[in-house]
């Protein structure tokens, strides 16, 4: 019997003989906390990881082309990001320059920018009367939004540049 | 049992005010601030929320340090008109890039999140109407600059 009992402790790896069976020192098992850091280590990154997608480019400012329009209606957008932005209706929207993705429109009626991890303040950038995606003034890049969004403009005909209309 | 609970609050308290600011308030200090040079644009910068208010990380304006983000607190910076990127380093970074006009006024609010092991302060751009009536209530802080170190004296080099 003693034998059988001794056997037992030593196949448990039990260090103390004597109070057999033993209390379990540690209520994880090392694999389980290897997992568990690297669980709170990915949550840690995830943090980081909303990155708004960017391409570099290049804006041209056409000063012949200039032309403004008023929004005619409230626009939601839902950014590749997940965050969500309003163009606000009645805002006027200048146009400031082209890039290979569309017209660049800047307004001083809304403070506007987009998200992910990061915020960047932001032009819209029209083709076809869609809205395209994003001119980032400050990194030079475009952002494209993964579902083109239709505006309903209004051409103003006092075209009147950004500049000559003043700061906010 | 009641007295400790009564200790307990009053610390919290403490702790809670020891964290905001202390200066003047926005609408008693804002007129003696220097007038708008016509050659440059100002950004203040703003934190309402006193949640997380023992994290107060530094921020910086293009990488130069300008304030701390303390609760209910609030300075500003004038540069001339250009790109700007605003950063708070907590366990990440948060940017918000920005552009400044001459005669511009920018509010920025420094809002929190949930952290992993503390809470992140992330810049936010906000419109002019939703800053000026925000920033009312906070209190002018002044950053100082961490004394820089003494520059190493190569051997044989005699100090000017």
């Amino acid at each position: 019997m003693q034998s059988t009992h001794l056997q037992h402790a030593i196949r448990e790896g039990c260090p103390n003989m004597a109070t057999f069976p033993c209390e379990k020192r540690s209520l994880l098992k090392p694999g389980a906390g290897i997992l568990l850091l690297m669980i709170l280590l990915l949550n840690g990154c995830a943090f980081d990881v909303i990155r708004v997608r960017q391409e570099p480019c290049k804006m041209e400012k056409d000063e012949a082309a200039s032309r403004s329009f008023r929004l005619g209606k409230k626009t939601e957008i839902t950014l590749d990001t997940g965050y969500t932005r309003t163009l606000k209706e009645g805002a006027r929207w200048d146009f400031v320059g082209v890039i290979p993705q569309g017209d660049v429109f800047k307004t001083s009626d809304q403070v506007f920018t987009i998200e992910g991890s990061n915020i960047f303040e932001a032009y819209i950038v029209v083709s076809s009367g869609k809205l395209v995606g994003f001119y980032l003034p400050v990194e030079n890049s475009f952002s494209p939004l993964s579902e083109p969004l239709p505006l309903e403009m209004n051409e103003l005909n006092d075209v009147q540049s950004v500049d000559e209309r003043g700061s906010r | 049992m009641k007295r400790f609970a009564w200790v307990a609050s009053l610390l919290v308290v403490c702790f809670w005010v020891a964290g905001c600011a202390s200066g003047p308030k926005f609408a008693d200090i804002s007129s003696s601030f220097q007038t708008l040079q016509p050659n440059q644009g100002r950004i203040y910068i703003y934190r309402t929320a006193v949640l997380g208010a023992a994290i107060q990380p530094e921020v910086s304006l293009n990488g130069e340090v300008i304030g701390k983000a303390v609760p209910e607190g609030f300075f500003y910076a004038d540069r001339m008109p250009g790109n700007y990127e605003i950063l708070t380093s907590t366990e990440v970074d948060r940017k918000l890039s920005l552009t400044l006009n001459s005669g511009q006024v920018r509010y920025v609010r420094l809002d929190i999140s949930i952290g992993f092991f503390v809470g992140h302060v992330y810049p936010v751009l906000v419109e002019d109407e939703i800053g000026k009536k925000e920033i009312q209530e906070c209190k002018y802080v002044t950053y100082e600059k961490p004394p820089a170190e003494p520059q190493k004296k190569e051997p044989g080099e005699t100090i000017k």
